[in-house]
């Protein structure tokens, strides 16, 4: 049957989270049972006074598997010290060679992390991952003699120099196949159709000192496909003896994430990144053990049987629909501070569930209080809500027909009324959203867009061809199963029939499977939110990026990604901060995304509870939750009268 | 010797017998005309109206059906126009509401007689595209989701008899500003019409299935019977709910929709292949004893086909059963249909159901705010149905019983 | 030995169910594209041929239905769709036992109260506790399930707070839940058991045992109450169906990570495989029950002989 009893602390996630790898996480969800079990080189800690609103700044500090980190006169070399005592919950000591790893894995193309573009400020990173090799590039083969069909651990690693890139022809064009001087497109490069000819030096002292072996990708180790390649090339170099391969990638040794001893990491950036810190103490970076993944697989190793993790809790058993359970990991750091014994994380998924768990004194903190009820619960002391850095935002899929027309996007857009969703759907406070990036960021004026107009909304669907919406056809709006998301769906749904004339349906899944829907592309508009990883536009901007692995609105364009791509390496604030506002101007303009609100955060967190404190991102680090034994177990009271 | 007086006394009582048994064949004539004989329906009909609880039940149902089919004429509120702003969760209140529809109309005709005196072939585009628009979104859609053809024909035909006057929101409204009573009304239709289809369907299926059985007996009974054995240890309910989800992936729901049919439809036809296989049971046992019946012999003397002496002579007289089985049907149809739109799976917004609306009662029941309207009135309204469905059913059970027949 | 052929008997028919279930639910999962590799962001093709090799989604049909027969037949169902990181048997094996625990516990509360119930509407026949009895019985049958545990929840957690507003762990988070399960058929076996109770106290033996100068107790528990099972026993196959049927709802309501919500959730987001495993296991447990039903009412009664 089993019974378990009540934890420490009890808390909803609001989902069952879909994942516990850190690398290929990417909800809130997911982050806050894995900033419980891992540990970065750095953490975010309170740091400072609360603002205005109540808001603490949280700041990347040293108080992670690092204990001290410097940083050049240039801003772009890192170099992070590992403390002695850290420790995995094998006993094991967490090594700069973990980082290394663990960052490796997290770019490897195969592992398709949504988040790698984290990583792209290093040097070669995103070379290595989006494998976009020049001849004479110093590249690693993975050979076809993987023991197992998970990814780690690899086949056997050869290093060498890529000396020729064989392309096949163009598409339309008359080519016959070429030889690649410059670099080949990351795509044909992994899909198997190119050839890459290695040079390598033979280690033992054999003649001739170098060999040079034609590697081909594949997948089975078949070399299916290759035949036409060759038939078609008619250059001078024999291709008989293509050997298959897995991967054809650029050295990591030459990207910059460099093990210089034991507990010493090095990092080199391509220029000055001021939120470079944020990341490392972003979960997607957090290791994972290597000898754990390569025995149990990337599906099986975060089963609680095998789970081997270095933060402050451990993973004791996870019920699916139910609760993840916590408790306190004795071979932690700083277990001295970490108080409490055991953690239910539950994945409740009705928000009046939720609340009613909460106020019968079953969960400790609630984030998932339902909006009806806000203005009631607002008057009460143990409700915290304080806007933070996050947007509630509806993608749309502009590949699917009729959303591929701009000017139905932005009539789409213009025909939602923001400020009703805002005051009477979900009545925490928020602000109405005519662009992306939320307001508060040091500098950064942002995008001026028009609010709710019917009559233009109405315009532009004619000259789109949908005069009062006839002919359009019936468009979708996909969210992941919660009350909140309902409501403001169907809100839009009559904002859209009565001021437009389409007709919509609405869909609804479970958040895993939503997230994975929202990776194929297969809806046409899906409700979205984002929370700022960094105060910095940047977090919020560079999703956007054609091909981006959080943009999934096959949206793309040429002179955001420029902006962006300069963004990185812009010195002056100043222009950095109006090349961001150029971009968001194109996002806008172009409409892949239909603001909606700017988020406030609405908590329900017993007066009993120590710790937790409103910030800019609304993250609450587990281990700092202390529970005053004194408090009441279920405290109702408000602050003022009500009836 | 003593002489009997024959004479005499023998021309008296004839005389009299005559009379008397003329008088007596008048009687029993007269007695014939008045005494009808006694059939099954209108025994049962007879003992049935002495049941009191099922005469309510049954009143009870014929209210709530009239009042379902005729909802489009009734004076109710859109039942899917939110208005968030002012009329959230608003507890059953007596204001007075009114639609708006008649201050809609004004503006268009106005606009049509502007256009009859407008001459610039350009302002009369502008004035053309603007009107077409107001057209498109006149409130009638909007109000009430692209109402069919009769359904709109109701509409008008309530605008025209009580204008812009609807009934207040004596239910209250949901967190989405929307009136409960209409909502409720118009719920009712889709639990109904699912109860009616879906049984429907069950019928003919298993009336069919079972006659067919019955009849031809021998092989042909058996194995359908086995068939029907196997079925019966089918969890129907768990494979309906595996269906449902085939049926809502993009692959097959655009298959459908390019076929025109309905997802409703096809959730009814779903619903009523469940529950054939009692009727088919109880009709193929039925069948089996009425075929060696002597009407059915003469109908074999006459002539008439196997499928006319199945379905002329033996299906009209298993009805009687037929119905008993109908009855507990029905509630258990609209159950289910409520069962699914609770979860989830059955109509999807806007269409409105019963079960739906119990779905979002129960997310609004805190303990420090209870919206009791948005539970009772489509809990109350799911449970009479149900209620005055069983009693009818017992009711009409007994009264067809034929144990207890002439009592 | 009658008994085991009838056992043997009943075994072929349950397994011919089964594949008939297996083959229905077979044929529409693979109508449907996409599959377990939905989630797998696809990066290029090789990627995709090895997992479908891994899966043998790339074997004919004929053959990925054999092998899936085979893998069923060996307890293996294969991996959730849409749950990545677990397999149908592991999701299972986290939701058997407490939809298992909910549902006996369900059961057992359904029978005791509806038998007592039962039993004392006949006893004290058109008494106040008859009157009364039948009544929620019939309100128990007539409300739905879903109805019904809304009002519960508002009593018994809102405002007498006796019980926990949801979820799964404690005792004491159990007993709401089960009781809203148990309670329509409760009411439906009060009635039954009162009729057979009504029935079997007319008969000639009761009134020798009460001339005997047996005492009330005695009397209906000794005697009557063997005779009155019988309708109830029957009963309970149906009413097995009916309990796990309930369960799904309940489940929802009370945030229970049984097995039911996860079947429900595996129809929300065509987790076919998980789907197929859970239909599947619920058409034995059905039929099962249905087997142990018919056994017990043999028992039970010796007249009735296994056919």
């Amino acid at each position: 049957m089993g019974t378990l009893p009540r934890a420490d602390f009890v808390f909803n996630n609001g989902a069952e989270i879909k994942t516990m790898d850190p690398a290929v996480a990417t909800g809130s969800p997911e982050g806050r049972v894995i900033n419980a079990l891992f540990e970065g080189l750095l953490r975010s800690m309170p740091a400072g006074e609360p603002d205005s609103l109540g808001r603490i700044p949280m700041k990347p500090v040293a108080r992670g598997m690092a204990d001290r980190f410097t940083v050049n006169a240039e801003g772009t070399v890192y170099r992070f010290h590992i403390r002695e005592d850290a420790r995995w919950t094998n006993g094991d000591p967490v090594t700069a060679t973990d980082f290394a790893w663990s960052w490796m894995r997290f770019l490897h193309p195969e592992t398709a992390s949504e988040y790698n573009y984290q990583l792209f400020y290093v040097r070669g990173a995103e070379k290595f991952n989006t494998v976009q090799l020049a001849v004479g590039d110093k590249v690693e083969v993975e050979l076809a003699d993987r023991k197992t069909p998970e990814l780690f651990p690899r086949g056997t690693i050869r290093r060498g120099i890529l000396r020729e890139l064989i392309l096949p022809p163009k598409e339309g064009s008359e080519d016959t196949g070429h030889k690649e001087t410059g670099s080949a497109d990351a795509v044909e490069a992994i899909s198997g159709k190119a050839i890459f000819v290695v040079e390598f030096q033979n280690e033992s002292s054999n003649t001739p000192a170098t060999e040079t072996i034609a590697y081909a990708v594949s997948a089975d180790g078949s070399l299916a496909g290759i035949d036409e390649l060759k038939q078609s090339y008619t250059g001078d170099y024999s291709l008989s003896n293509i050997q298959p391969c897995k991967h054809v990638l650029y050295d990591f040794n030459e990207v910059g994430i460099r093990v210089i001893s034991s507990q010493d990491l090095e990092v080199t950036l391509n220029s000055a990144t001021a939120f470079f810190p944020e990341l490392v103490a972003f979960y997607p970076l957090h290791p994972v053990h290597r000898r754990c993944v390569e025995q149990y697989g990337a599906r099986r190793f975060t089963k609680a049987e095998n789970i081997v993790t270095n933060g402050p809790f451990r993973l004791k058993e996870r019920r699916i629909r139910d609760r993840v359970r916590l408790i306190k990991n004795e071979h932690y750091w700083n277990a001295a501070e970490v108080e409490l014994e055991s953690i239910d994380v539950m994945s409740i998924q009705s928000e009046t569930t939720s609340l009613n768990m909460y106020l019968t004194g079953q969960l400790d903190w609630d984030t998932t209080p339902p909006n009806t009820m806000i203005p009631v619960l607002k008057k009460r002391n143990d409700f915290v809500s304080t806007p933070f850095l996050a947007s509630y935002f509806y993608r749309v899929n502009t590949a699917k027909p009729p959303l591929n027309n701009p000017l139905v996007r932005r009539a789409l857009n213009l025909a939602i009324d923001k400020l009703s969703i805002v005051d009477n759907v979900v009545k925490g406070g928020q602000t109405p959203a005519n662009s992306f990036v939320p307001p508060g960021m040091i500098g950064y004026e942002g995008y001026q867009g028009s609010g709710y107009d019917v009559k233009l909304a109405r315009q532009l669907l004619a000259e789109a061809g949908y005069p009062n919406g006839k002919g359009l056809p019936q468009i979708e709006i996909l969210y992941n199963t919660a009350d909140s998301h309902r409501d403001i769906a169907e809100v839009i749904q009559q904002d859209w029939k009565k001021n437009l004339g389409i007709n919509v349906v609405l869909r609804n899944l479970e958040w895993g499977s939503f997230l994975d829907s929202l990776r194929m592309g297969d809806y046409m508009v899906a409700r979205s939110g984002w929370i700022g990883d960094y105060p910095d536009p940047n977090t919020f901007l560079d999703m956007f990026v054609t091909g981006g692995p959080n943009n999934q609105t096959n949206w793309g364009n040429v002179k955001y990604d420029n902006n962006i791509e300069m963004a990185k390496s812009e010195a002056d604030p100043a222009t950095r901060m109006q090349l961001f506002v150029e971009a968001e101007t194109i996002l806008m303009e172009e409409q892949a995304i239909l603001p909606i609100y700017f988020y406030v955060s609405k908590n329900m967190v017993r007066p009993r509870i120590q710790g937790f404190h409103a910030n800019l991102q609304d993250v609450h680090p587990l281990h700092l939750i202390k529970i005053r034994r004194e408090g009441s177990a279920v405290d109702n009271s408000i602050s003022e009268d009500t009836n | 010797m003593n002489q009997t007086p024959a004479t005499t006394t023998d021309a008296q009582p004839d005389k009299l017998s005559k009379r008397t048994e003329l008088q007596r064949l008048a009687e029993v004539m007269s007695e014939a005309r008045t005494q009808q004989g006694v059939s099954l329906w209108s025994d049962g009909w007879k003992r049935l109206k002495h049941n009191r609880v099922s005469m309510i039940s049954l009143w009870t149902l014929v209210v709530i059906v009239v009042l379902a089919i005729v909802t489009p004429a009734l004076p109710l509120q859109s039942p899917i126009f939110q208005n968030v702003k002012q009329r959230e969760l608003l507890p059953p209140e007596f204001k007075t509401f009114k639609l708006g529809i008649a201050e809609y109309d004004e503006t268009l005709a106005s606009k049509r007689q502007e256009l009859k005196q407008m001459s610039t072939p350009d302002d009369r585009a502008a004035l053309e595209a603007e009107i077409e628009g107001l057209e498109a979104r006149h409130p009638i859609n909007v109000y009430w989701n692209d109402p069919n053809f009769i359904s709109q024909a109701m509409i008008e035909f309530r605008i025209f008899v009580f204008g812009d006057y609807c009934i207040p929101s004596i239910c209250g409204t949901d967190k989405l500003g929307r009136d409960v009573l209409s909502r409720v009304c118009w719920g009712s239709r889709v639990s109904l019409a699912c109860g009616l289809v879906a049984t429907l369907v069950s019928l003919l299926i298993g009336v069919s299935y079972g006659a067919i059985a019955g009849y031809f007996g021998g092989r042909i009974d058996n194995i359908m019977m086995r068939i029907i054995d196997v079925a019966y240890s089918i969890p129907f309910i768990f494979i309906v709910i595996f269906i449902m989800s085939f049926l809502s992936a993009p692959a097959v729901s655009d298959t459908l929709r390019a076929y025109k049919i309905n997802q409703i439809t096809v959730f009814f036809l779903m619903i009523g292949a469940i529950y054939w296989l009692t009727m088919a049971r109880v009709v193929r046992g039925q069948v089996l004893s009425l075929k060696n019946e002597q009407f059915i012999d003469a109908a074999k003397t006459i002539g008439t086909s196997q499928w006319g002496i199945i379905f002329k002579h033996l299906v009209p007289n298993v009805m009687g059963i037929v119905i008993v089985y109908l009855t507990l049907t029905i509630p258990a149809v609209i159950r289910f249909e409520a069962f699914l739109s609770f979860l989830g799976m059955g109509v999807q917004a806007p269409d409105i159901s019963w079960g739906m609306l119990v779905n979002e009662g129960i997310q609004v029941i805190t303990p420090i705010r209870i919206y009791w309207w948005m539970i009772i009135f489509s809990g109350f309204a799911l449970a009479l149905t149900l209620f005055s469905l069983n009693f009818l059913g017992d009711g009409v059970r007994d009264a067809l019983d034929p144990k207890l027949k002439n009592r | 030995m009658q008994l085991l052929v009838f056992l043997l008997r009943r075994l072929g028919w349950m397994l011919i169910t089964v594949w008939v279930v297996f083959t229905l639910s077979f044929f529409l999962m693979r109508a449907i594209p996409g599959g377990p590799l939905n989630g797998e962001r696809v990066l290029s093709e090789s990627v995709r041929a090895q997992l479908e090799q891994r899966y043998n989604l790339d074997d004919p049909l004929f053959v990925q239905y054999t092998t899936h027969l085979w893998n069923t037949i060996c307890f293996d169902f294969g991996p959730s769709y849409k749950l990545q990181d677990f397999t149908v048997n592991e999701v299972l094996a986290q939701g058997f036992p407490v939809s298992a625990a909910l549902g006996i516990l369900g059961m057992t509360f359904a029978i005791l109260l509806g038998m007592t119930a039962g039993v004392v509407s006949a006893v004290r026949r058109t008494s106040i506790y008859d009157f009364s009895f039948m009544l929620l019985a019939t309100l128990g049958i007539a409300i739905p399930s879903f109805v019904l545990a809304s009002m519960a929840i508002v009593l018994f957690v809102f405002y007498f707070q006796i019980f926990p507003a949801a979820g799964w762990g404690e005792l004491k988070q159990i007993v709401l839940p089960a009781m809203c399960l148990g309670a329509p058929f409760a009411g439906y076996i009060a009635r039954l058991t009162r009729t057979g109770m009504l029935e079997i106290l007319s008969n000639d033996f009761i009134r020798t045992a009460y001339a005997k100068g047996l005492s009330t107790q005695t009397v209906i528990l000794r005697h009557a109450l063997r005779g009155s099972i019988l309708p109830v026993v029957s009963y309970l196959g149906p009413a097995c169906a009916g309990i796990l049927t309930g369960s799904l709802v309940l489940e929802k309501i009370f945030a229970i990570p049984g097995m039911g919500s996860h079947f429900i959730e595996a129809a929300l987001q065509r987790d076919f495989t998980l789907g197929m495993g859970a239909l599947l296991t619920y058409t034995v447990l059905l039929y099962v029950m249905n087997t142990l039903v018919d056994l017990s009412y043999c028992i039970i009664d010796p007249r009735v002989v296994l056919e």
